[in-house]
């Protein structure tokens, strides 16, 4: 589903990415993981399609499609979903229409007709309930004022709505208390499918405990330089990053 | 001085032309005080950034050709098409000031359904002249040329539930026409009504509406007024506001500028005495080469009272836009409480946008704010949108609608906020489009 090649990323004078390669099945879940600066978040923002990231070589294929020549939003339709790490807040836009808007332009590229308001109303308030979310929030501006837990589950409840095919959840557990942990967690977990991939970036173990992986990576200095199952995060857990800096360097 | 952008000659001639009427001496007078003044030039503080120039060859085009003017322009089937689809998208008590002139018909049906404490005249009709206001170049101009007064009056202690529209409408499909518009706003003590002064323009010719509006609220009044401003690109608009503000009274007034190739709108109120509250609000989109330019000015004679005032605009292409917000604060206003507030958006690095909110303060006991700001579109939401399968110009619609929307859910007049809501939306949407649409 998922073909990434060699890739290198530069951003300004900084080279982030120095030659990572990662192929992503269907149905498999994959963690990332490395210290801070390792490059996990430029991953993502790339696949988004984020234009501050120069691409200076590679490949990224996704579903056979030279994903790098696709505008961010063809690849949203195509299927990709990037739950970000900070979820912008943007004053004045319905979070309702944000969500009905992005569920029409994916169903618009499967050849469906759009969602009419009753259907989508049933929709959003069925995901809601799952994500423990406060119905007023669909009213409300997108993501204005709402706290830290409250934008992640909004980032989980846009994932469930536009039902992707590759999501990739870009430190959706960074700053969550337990009963937020769970509630996400619970929404990753019912989004596990055979058809669809889940790449959770990711710089602790905690939310592994909760979505469980298939394959965990460790990201350092661009690269990927450690890959494994589970087990591998609860040896990142016990011994910290410099033990893996230290296996690749030494 | 002389008003040598006009030929004087030329006005003088065509103002001792026009049939003898109530308004002779009226124009006599602004005539007189006009060949005093001079007309709007950019070595004018004033008008620095904003040229007349075209409106001014435009009008001395005109005035060589001055049958125009010694018979108004009857009102041709296709502007009787664009007033009739206009009233009939907002609810309100509409009266039609056509090429200068108050309709007669429109009148007489405002007439036979006039509610009580609401009188709706024209200059031909009203048992006393009103007194118009002539103090600045523009405004004796139009008293000079003037051919008809909307004198509107409503009576002490009445409230007009029903918003009265002014649809000023000027006739462009077949020649070029220079025209001046006059309403008299009168509200006596506690009275209460809202307006709504609409501004348009049919056919695609050249176009220089010149207008005035007076008024007055009296101890207690309390006036609603939204301005909205659709002209065509090839058209011309200068507009003045004069309001004078007595003690509790309140006047909420909001301004849409749409359309036009070169608009200048003024704004003055003065609060004359105690406990008056202002609020003056405003929303400019403007793209290709339109030139908008809102100047507003609020004089504290005495306080305590409040003005309150926001104006956003949204530009693309080489549009070019001025904002400046005036509030004097006169010694011994204490109380005063004064804000002004100016936001822009600028779509092209072509647009132009020179804002100026100023603050004048003589007295001690006040409090007064102002702040001006020049942004772009936001890129981390742009990008954020995107990223949920928006593609960009609807992304941009999102976050520009969001901007205006500010100004769009204040509308003063609710009843017409609905047909303000589709026309931003639909000047947003080409506007985003930009020049090569």
């Amino acid at each position: 589903m998922l073909e990434i090649r060699d890739l290198h990323v530069r951003i300004g004078t900084a080279d982030i990415l120095t030659g990572l390669t990662l192929t992503v099945n269907a149905g498999e879940v994959h963690a990332i993981m490395g210290p801070n600066g390792s490059g996990k978040s430029t991953l993502a923002q790339v696949i988004a399609g984020h234009e501050d990231y120069q691409v200076t070589g590679g490949s990224v294929n996704f579903l056979g499609r030279n994903l790098l020549e696709l505008e961010p939003e063809e690849r949203a339709r195509l299927g990709l979903f990037l739950g970000f790490q900070y979820p912008v807040e943007i004053p004045g836009v319905n979070n309702a229409y944000l969500l009905k808007a992005a569920l029409n332009a994916r169903r618009k590229e499967r050849g469906e007709t759009e969602i009419d308001a009753f259907e989508f109303l049933q929709l959003a308030r069925e995901k809601m309930k799952l994500l423990d979310m406060d119905p007023a929030l669909l009213n409300r501006s997108v993501n204005e004022g709402f706290s830290g837990g409250e934008k992640k589950r909004n980032e989980i409840l846009q994932m469930a709505v536009l039902e992707p095919i590759l999501a990739i959840l870009d430190e959706t557990d960074s700053g969550l208390d337990i009963d937020a942990l769970k509630a996400v967690s619970k929404g990753v977990n019912a989004m596990r499918h055979p058809d669809r991939a889940i790449i959770l970036v990711t710089h602790y173990q905690r939310l592994l405990g909760y979505v469980e992986p298939d394959f965990v990576h460790v990201l350092s200095k661009g690269q990927i330089v450690r890959s494994g199952d589970k087990s591998l995060a609860i040896q990142l857990e016990e011994k910290g990053y410099d033990w893996i800096r230290e296996a690749a360097t030494g | 001085m002389s008003s040598h952008l006009i030929n004087f000659a030329l006005l003088e001639r065509v103002v001792r032309d026009l049939p003898g009427d109530a308004l002779n001496a009226v124009r006599e007078n602004a005539l007189a005080a006009f060949s005093q003044s001079e007309f709007p030039d950019q070595r004018q503080e004033d008008w620095k950034y904003t040229n007349l120039a075209p409106a001014a060859k435009l009008s001395n085009a005109w005035l060589r050709e001055c049958s125009a003017a010694s018979s108004p322009q009857p009102i041709s089937a296709l502007l009787q098409e664009q007033i009739d689809q206009t009233v009939a998208k907002v609810p309100a008590r509409w009266v039609v000031i056509a090429n200068g002139i108050v309709a007669a018909k429109s009148l007489r049906y405002l007439a036979a359904h006039e509610p009580a404490g609401l009188a709706v005249r024209s200059a031909a009709e009203s048992a006393h002249l009103p007194g118009v206001v002539t103090e600045d170049v523009m405004s004796r101009f139009n008293a000079a040329l003037m051919r008809d007064v909307l004198h509107i009056k409503v009576a002490a202690n009445q409230a007009i539930d029903e918003p009265i529209g002014i649809l000023i409408v000027d006739d462009a499909s077949d020649e070029t026409s220079v025209t001046q518009s006059r309403i008299v706003i009168e509200l006596e003590e506690n009275s209460r009504a809202s307006f709504i002064e609409l501004h348009l323009t049919a056919g695609d010719n050249e176009q220089f509406a010149n207008g005035v509006c007076n008024m007055r609220l009296a101890r207690g009044a309390k006036a609603c007024y939204v301005r909205l401003q659709e002209r065509g690109l090839q058209q011309y608009q200068v507009n003045r506001l004069t309001a004078q503000l007595e003690r509790d009274s309140e006047l909420k007034h909001a301004a849409f500028d749409l359309g036009g190739a070169l608009i200048r709108n003024d704004i003055d109120i003065a609060i004359r005495e105690p406990g008056a509250c202002v609020e003056l609000l405003g929303l400019y989109l403007a793209s290709g080469r339109q030139h908008i330019d809102n100047h507003t000015r609020v004089d504290h004679c005495v306080g305590p009272a409040t003005s309150r005032e926001e104006y956003r605009g949204i530009l693309n292409d080489r549009a070019r836009c001025v904002f400046n917000g005036k509030a004097i604060v006169h010694a011994g206003a204490d109380g005063t409480d004064a804000q002004q507030s100016n936001h822009n958006l600028l779509l092209s690095d072509r647009a132009e946008i020179n804002t100026k909110p100023e603050l004048e303060i003589y007295a001690d006991d006040v409090k007064c704010s102002h702040g001006a700001t020049v942004g772009q579109l936001d890129a981390k939401a742009l990008f954020y949108l995107r990223s949920r399968g928006l593609d960009e110009s609807e992304a941009a619609r999102a976050l520009t609608r969001a901007f205006a929307e500010t100004i769009v859910e204040r509308t003063p007049v609710p009843e017409v906020r609905p047909y303000i809501q589709a026309i931003v939306d639909r000047k947003l949407q080409s506007l985003i489009e930009g020049e090569a649409a």
